[in-house]
């Protein structure tokens, strides 16, 4: 019986080589065709018999040790979208069919060639911005993080559903970063050193810091990936005068080269109605590696407020990155893999999307872990002898980050981000006390949840740990307006304004502070500095309208309502007012329109419910007269 | 008229330095091949100190079916001017018994005296310093043109595999 097996196994064997057209061919197209093509990023195609052959022995070195394709995370780890991985069996076979001399087969076994869409990946985009002046790239030395920064020119807010990066020559573009800088903040950095952009690497969302509720999304591309466009729910909000900062990891190539990125965007047509967050890991504060050190560690950890939806990962480290972890801890103790990397490249570095987003309850703790090898031995080591590393942008710096998109599914009272944000901004308090903006950003919790006294003190101690900075004494200038402190609010707010004359919140609220207390004329002189660095702010608009009605000059008033109405529609208030100026001037159908408008909004204000009968029955009156 | 010369070249692999040059220099290069591509720079370079001293430069392509066309055009592409030589028939591989690009053998007077990578910047597959801390290749070329006779040595040279004939 045994006998039998065994002969049916080799006849097995026997009857089935290993050919190009049977079982190399499906795999190569499935694995590696789809950046080894015509334009791509790849050195050369592997579509046809000839190709493969003419570099079998090379795909079988690349393909033992597992350099190609490139896949970093450790099978087990983390179940991702797109995994690109051959199993052991594979690699068998491909060493088996070039031991064998490389058989082509026969031609029926040929499957068809993969079709690959050519150009941008999801059709033509509702937006192209492109770099003004290329981009020249030596010959030789050594890799270059550079950061392009293109103004996105969009007339009216958008909602992005997808991103497509075209570097115009992939073949020296390692992968592309793409960040949003809504403050036009990294402009002044731009041609510094007399070519577009300027060097370093920035990782994900480093823009983001300084704005609470980013739209949280990973903007990330890296050559053969597949590009999908977010869900209309998960779309981002583009503003007008934003930036894209686009950074990207070139490769010299051996020739002098340029190139001219283009990015595509795809919009939605609705905002989105999801909305993820960044979960940030890191510890750059006890980043500080000895030289020699070969196993230098960076752990964090923070406990979760709510449960989340965990959508896609994104380490980050430089050169002496060693090996990544991350997991979570649920609350019965158990473990989940987020991720393992055991031999961490920069060069492969990737944003992982899991192929079902990862839940994970209220009270997990998630757990991150990266080593760094600062010896000589480290051949990636910048650094010839080793030298003390610290955290920072530049390539001989080191970072040790993990992100995570979430998802906290909408359930309780709170927005659940807010909870999040309270919990990380907590925790880095518990890492760096007294941290400026962990502070600030708590002051802004606690003013969004109206929690003033607490807001008035976490903005103190921003003041203290930042007194040069316009955002603490606004917050706190903002958190005594609340509680009805004029006078400290207007000295706060104004101090705020010497710091940073553009600064609008500041601005916005000092006129607020100053109508409360019934200096109107200064109240209307600050709207109009506001008016005049934005024009279509809408809360200046409709603050300039609120004055001059307490000032009963009605035409100006109107004027600035309707336009506060254009820019807001969705502002009941303003929908209220300007229905009560039309009516005052006569204008009846416009005013009825403007209360339904209003009531539409908000349909429980039994104000403007008798504002609108009113109206309604004068224009009824009116027409029986005539 | 250059591509009757590399046949020529090929097919007499004269490594016995006939112009009475201190010696020859055998550097492999693919077209397709990246890490040797990225070596451009580096080998042109080499051949533009070296040449004048006495030191006799080829640049091989080992790759079976590549057009003489096609060699000169990346050989323009990648700015080199070091002589080609087109090696369909692995003449020249044999000799000098190369396994990847780039790598480099160097023969005085017709004796193989150094086989390997050019420096050690490329440590493995997709694994590289930042810049070389060794120049192995520069150092032979440098004792050669002093007029001395260095040791013999061999590395191992990293990059992509010359493949074997069909």
């Amino acid at each position: 019986m045994r006998w039998v097996a065994l002969s049916l196994v080799t006849l097995l064997t026997a009857s089935d080589p290993v050919t190009f057209n049977k079982q190399i061919a499906p795999l190569i197209f499935q694995n590696c065709s789809s950046c080894h093509r015509p334009g791509e990023t790849a050195p050369f195609s592997l579509l046809t018999y000839e190709d493969v052959r003419k570099r079998a022995a090379q795909i079988v070195a690349v393909t033992q040790r597992r350099y190609m394709p490139p896949w970093s995370p450790e099978p087990g780890y983390g179940d991702f979208a797109s995994e690109r991985r051959l199993t052991d069996a594979q690699l068998g076979l491909l060493a088996e069919w070039v031991k064998a001399g490389c058989p082509q087969g026969d031609r029926a076994d040929l499957p068809p060639q993969p079709h690959f869409t050519v150009g941008w990946q999801l059709g033509p985009p509702d937006l192209i911005v492109k770099l003004a002046k290329p981009y020249q790239l030596a010959a030789s030395g050594s890799d270059v993080f550079r950061n392009f920064v293109i103004p996105v020119d969009v007339k009216n807010t958008k909602y992005v559903r997808a991103v497509e990066v075209r570097p115009g020559n992939k073949r020296i573009v390692h992968h592309a970063n793409i960040l949003i800088d809504r403050r036009q903040s990294m402009r002044r950095l731009d041609g510094e050193d007399g070519q577009p952009g300027f060097a370093g690497m920035l990782d994900s969302a480093e823009t983001h810091s300084d704005t609470f509720a980013p739209d949280s999304h990973f903007l990330f591309w890296k050559p053969g990936t597949v590009l999908e466009a977010n869900p209309d729910d998960l779309s981002w909000q583009l503003d007008p005068g934003t930036d894209l900062i686009l950074n990207m990891h070139l490769r010299p190539s051996g020739k002098l080269e340029a190139i001219q990125p283009e990015v595509g965007f795809y919009f939605s047509g609705q905002p989105p109605t999801k909305h993820p967050m960044l979960v940030q890991l890191e510890h750059d504060g006890a980043l500080d590696i000895p030289p020699g050190a070969r196993d230098f560690e960076v752990t964090d950890h923070v406990t979760l407020p709510v449960e989340v939806d965990v959508l896609a990962i994104y380490p980050h480290a430089h050169y002496l990155g060693k090996q990544v972890e991350a997991w979570a801890t649920l609350p019965s103790g158990a473990r989940t893999w987020l991720i393992k990397i055991n031999n961490w490249d920069i060069n492969w570095q990737a944003v992982y999307t899991y192929r079902m987003p990862v839940r994970l309850p209220r009270g997990t703790t998630i757990g991150m872990r990266i080593s760094y090898d600062n010896s000589a031995s480290n051949p990636r080591n910048p650094s010839n002898p080793p030298k003390r590393v610290l955290t920072g942008p530049r390539s001989e710096d080191e970072m040790g980050h993990v992100w995570l998109q979430v998802l906290p599914p909408k359930e309780s009272a709170e927005d659940p981000r807010v909870t999040l944000q309270e919990a990380l901004m907590r925790r880095r308090l518990e890492k760096y006390p007294g941290d400026f903006a962990a502070q600030c950003n708590l002051g802004e919790l606690s003013l969004m949840r109206g929690q003033l006294r607490q807001a008035v003190s976490e903005f103190e101690q921003a003041v203290q740990a930042g007194p040069k900075s316009a955002t603490a004494h606004s917050g706190l200038g903002t958190g005594l307006l609340a509680e009805g402190h004029y006078d400290q609010a207007i000295s706060e707010l104004k101090e705020a304004l010497r710091l940073d004359p553009r600064h609008l919140n500041a601005r916005l609220n000092l006129a607020r502070a100053l109508g409360a207390q019934g200096d109107l004329h200064s109240a209307a002189a600050e709207l109009d500095g506001v008016l005049r660095q934005k024009p279509d702010n809408a809360e200046a608009q409709s603050g300039l309208g609120f004055v001059y009605f307490l000032q009963r000059r009605y035409d100006q008033a109107l004027l600035h309502y309707q336009e506060a109405a254009r820019l807001r529609p969705e502002d009941a208030d303003v929908q209220t007012y300007l229905g009560t100026l039309l009516a005052m001037r006569g204008d009846l159908p416009g005013a009825i329109k403007a209360f339904e408008e209003s009531l539409k909004l908000n349909p429980h204000n039994d104000v403007v419910r008798a504002y609108l009968a009113r109206a309604r029955a004068a224009l009824a009156a009116k027409a029986k007269r005539y | 008229m250059l591509a009757a010369l590399c046949l020529l070249l090929s097919t007499h692999l004269p490594l016995l330095s006939p112009h009475g040059e201190k010696a020859v220099v055998l550097l492999f290069v693919r077209t397709d091949c990246p890490v040797s591509n990225r070596y451009a720079p580096d080998l042109q370079r080499l051949y533009e100190n070296f040449a004048r001293q006495g030191i006799d430069f080829r640049l091989v392509y080992p790759e079976h079916g590549l057009t003489a066309a096609a060699m000169q055009r990346h050989r323009g592409e990648y700015g080199y001017t070091i002589p080609a030589v087109l090696d369909a028939g692995h003449q020249y591989v044999a000799r000098a018994r190369a396994k990847v690009t780039p790598e480099a053998a160097v023969f005085v007077h017709g004796e193989l005296i150094y086989r390997g990578r050019i420096d050690d910047r490329s440590v493995d597959i997709g694994k590289e310093r930042l810049a070389a801390t060794q120049h192995d290749l520069e150092e032979v070329l440098a004792t050669v043109a002093a007029g001395r006779t260095p040791e013999r040595r061999q590395t191992e040279a990293v990059g992509c595999a010359i493949e074997n004939l069909p």
